[in-house]
């Protein structure tokens, strides 16, 4: 490997001396580059005049001096990075870009068969000028097959990715996860796939790589379940319960249930757990009966087994239910935290999960690092730039 | 060009279960990583509907009993000569065999270990079991995931698992290469309920600053109207339709030709918000005329943002993904998986093996990988140290 790195950069700062030019705009592509910028490198964030990337202007919002400055979406998702201005839509400003690019060690872009055909570039465009150079295409369908022109919201993708068919209950409408959980999963594989391509630069072939991603084939690679389930049918959605993996299905009580003062998840899915969980209850015969044990089958008995379980709790916070549940009988369980529990909770404190950060608009707030340590300490992050903060530099 | 995957200078010591753990490591696998997973002898790996053989593909076997002294020298031996260690237990399990980072670095100093805890390695909630169902309730996705105000749902597909899955790659690779500059290893921590944290930043600031919790809201968006599922023609098949600006409602309101979607009360973002309940209650009759297939089909043509909620079997079959030869096939079981999203130079398909049944490649790995004879692995057979045990086990 390249000796001229090992100067600059040390355990906490692994890829400083890495140089990142970053033109995509929202959620995956500027996730991607966050990761990178934590972990050392330069990100240089190129931003359209006036507005600069979408997101500065989408919620939820918090209070600013600047309502370009004041998304909790761009706050976080452009930790570490330095901003410039520049249309690079326009003739003068592309040029700029290219320069910037044939200087750079990764390009983070979102662009799709359409922008390539109105910015007239072909796959091998910049790389042909910085062989070295690693180019990360993030979109949501990819740039071929018949979806590759669609357009796309997370919910679309979570639809076509699976996830939404399985999720909620068999009753009602299937729902999806909250957010941008389809493009932050696809800014995490995106640096994956860089991570990769560095791996095999720096160690084999000094050469950079264009890199197609796509977020639909992200979301598909999480699901656990085979596609063909040994029932032959589909995953359902179980609303409360876990969803089954298979034809044999779960045992009651794998589900979330409330206490005194919200709820719970209990996690399970084998037969100690399930025997476990009766005897904490008081109730050792359910193990004996067969017709009992398989919610698949028995859907009553899972309704059955949450009403043991509410019972068993009334009184209780869902806090001292976790560390009695966890501590005297060993079974997985959790509170369903709010995001002030996490804020302030002790586990979450103890591993340093988040960060205090000053801003010149917004002020302090806390951010989550990311999320892994190292040799038991967690990376700094810095605060998101203001929008083109360094242009003149 | 060169032709060989990028990973094939690396060896991986894969200690992982269930599905985070393996999930990340098959990732290694398909760009091929020599991933060598070590199995209990004694715990046959569940084929129960094929949900291992999905997540361990292109990965080695090895039984071994770390228990013992003789199995726990062995793992030492292949410790030695690995790039990467890899494991999933609860914490108080690699203690009990003595191979924390501190016995590890011992034998390799310059090796990456990685630990992916439920809760994390020390601290309060340390020792507690965890599953991804329980730590994506732990990192607080769930309280905004549901249909009614404070009634939060799991969401049945325990999130945390896939997200940490994922996480583990690219953070191993960039140690992986920060120790070929440098030649330093380092302990990586992965905890399960931490890994969805990133996926809802967004909502930690804003709460740190202003307390704002996200309500749960089915799949009402707070930017966008219409959006959400809505029914097809076929029995639980549905169609997902999300209107970003005026303009794709413009559209929507031509291409569906429902002359009361012309009120004055669906004219903006905001008043449609405030009549949902009424929207929604007319773009179902018109959407449960047709397939959701067909819907998808129609309202993209017109440049609507829409997608069909695609089951297992859909996905299978969809034609996007197969002209993008997403999947691959392992004709010895019969069985279709998905590929591997992430671009680059993979381990050519047609190179892909099956999982490993239990033990398969034990003494494969004893004779090859360190020298052992075949006598000595007579008897390692015979102390049943290696030797897999048969029956079915719990995935």
């Amino acid at each position: 490997m390249e000796k001229s790195y090992q100067q600059k950069q040390n355990l906490y700062e692994p890829l400083k001396g890495i140089k990142v030019v970053e033109v995509a705009q929202g959620v995956a592509g500027p996730h991607c580059g966050k990761i990178l910028a934590g972990l050392g490198a330069e990100v240089l964030k190129v931003e359209i005049p006036p507005d600069g990337d979408w997101s500065r202007k989408f919620g939820p919002m918090i209070p600013s001096k600047d309502d370009l400055e004041s998304s909790a979406l761009f706050l976080h998702n452009n930790t570490g990075k330095k901003s410039v201005v520049m249309d690079w839509t326009e003739k003068e400003g592309f040029v700029n870009l290219q320069n910037l690019i044939n200087k750079s060690d990764i390009l983070i872009e979102d662009w799709d068969l359409k922008d390539r055909k109105s910015l007239n570039i072909s796959k091998d465009f910049f790389i042909k000028q910085n062989p070295k150079l690693i180019e990360m295409c993030v979109t949501a369908f990819g740039l071929s097959g018949p979806y590759s022109t669609y357009k796309s919201t997370p919910m679309i993708l979570f639809a076509l990715g699976g996830f939404m068919n399985i999720m909620g209950s068999p009753d009602k409408k299937p729902i999806m996860l909250p957010g941008f959980q389809a493009d932050y999963v696809t800014g995490i594989n995106a640096n994956n796939a860089i991570q990769i391509a560095l791996w095999e630069r720096d160690s084999i072939s000094n050469k950079g790589q264009f890199l197609e991603l796509s977020m639909i084939e992200t979301l598909i690679n999480l699901h656990q379940a085979p596609f063909e389930m040994d029932h032959g049918g589909n995953r359902q959605r179980m609303g409360h319960r876990q969803s089954a993996l298979s034809a044999k299905g779960f045992p009651p009580g794998v589900s979330s249930v409330p206490a005194e003062d919200g709820y719970l998840t209990f996690g399970g899915g084998s037969q100690p757990i399930f025997e476990t969980l009766c005897l904490m209850l008081g109730r050792p015969e359910l193990i004996e009966t067969e017709e009992f044990q398989n919610v698949f089958k028995n859907p009553e008995s899972g309704v059955l087994m949450d009403k043991y379980m509410i019972d068993w709790m009334k009184g209780k916070t869902k806090q001292e239910v976790f560390i009695e549940v966890s501590t005297q009988w060993l079974l997985p369980v959790s509170p369903i935290n709010t995001i002030r529990d996490i804020l302030e909770d002790e586990q979450f404190n103890h591993k340093n999960a988040f960060q205090e950060i000053d801003h010149p608009m917004v002020g302090l707030a806390k951010y989550a690092r990311l999320p892994f340590s190292i040799n038991n300490k967690k990376l700094n992050i810095k605060r998101a730039p203001l929008l083109g903060e360094n242009s003149n530099e | 060009m060169n032709n060989s995957p990028s990973l094939n200078n690396l060896r991986i010591l894969d200690l992982t279960r269930i599905w985070a753990g393996p999930l990340g490591t098959r990732t290694l696998g398909d760009f091929g990583a020599d991933v060598i997973k070590v199995s209990d002898p004694r715990n046959p790996i569940s084929s129960e509907a094929h949900v291992n053989e999905k997540l361990n593909r292109n990965k080695k076997n090895i039984a071994l009993r770390l228990d013992t002294k003789k199995g726990r020298d062995i793992f030492l031996e292949l410790v030695r000569i690995s790039d990467v260690l890899v494991e999933n237990y609860r914490p108080r399990v690699m203690r009990n065999f003595n191979l924390t980072y501190d016995d590890i670095k011992k034998v390799n100093p310059n090796i990456i270990m990685c630990s992916m805890p439920g809760f994390g390695l020390d601290g309060p909630y340390s020792e507690f079991p965890a599953f991804g169902s329980t730590a994506e309730a732990m990192s607080g996705i769930v309280s905004m995931m549901g249909y009614e105000e404070n009634h939060p749902i799991q969401t049945g597909m325990s999130y945390a698992d896939p997200v940490s899955a994922i996480n583990l790659v690219g953070t191993l690779l960039t140690y992986a290469r920060h120790r070929s500059i440098t030649g330093e290893g380092c302990f990586i921590e992965i905890d399960l309920s931490d890994s969805p944290l990133g996926g809802i930043g967004e909502y930690i600031v804003a709460n740190s600053v202003t307390g704002y919790q996200r309500p749960i809201q089915g799949n009402s968006h707070e930017q966008f109207s219409p959006h959400d599922a809505f029914p097809s023609k076929n029995t639980d098949e549905w169609i997902a339709i999300s209107i970003t600006t005026e303009n794709e409602w413009g559209k929507f309101k031509e291409i569906t030709s429902i002359e009361s979607l012309n009120d004055s009360k669906f004219s903006s973002f905001k008043s449609r918000k405030k009549h949902e309940v009424d929207l929604y209650e007319i773009i179902s009759k018109w959407t449960q005329k047709f397939s959701s297939t067909e819907l998808m089909e129609l309202l993209q043509q017109n440049e609507i943002p829409a997608g069909r909620l695609s089951n297992y079997h859909q996905i299978l079959s969809d034609p996007h993904l197969n002209s993008r030869e997403y999947f691959v096939d392992f004709s010895d079981i019969n069985q279709r998986y998905d590929g591997q999203a992430i671009p680059g130079h993979q381990l050519s398909k047609e190179k892909w093996t099956p999982m490993d049944e239990l033990g398969k490649s034990s003494k494969y790995i004893l004779r090859n990988y360190l020298g052992y004879t075949q006598s000595e692995i007579d008897s390692l057979e015979e102390e049943e140290i290696i030797k897999p045990a048969t029956g079915d086990y719990f995935i």
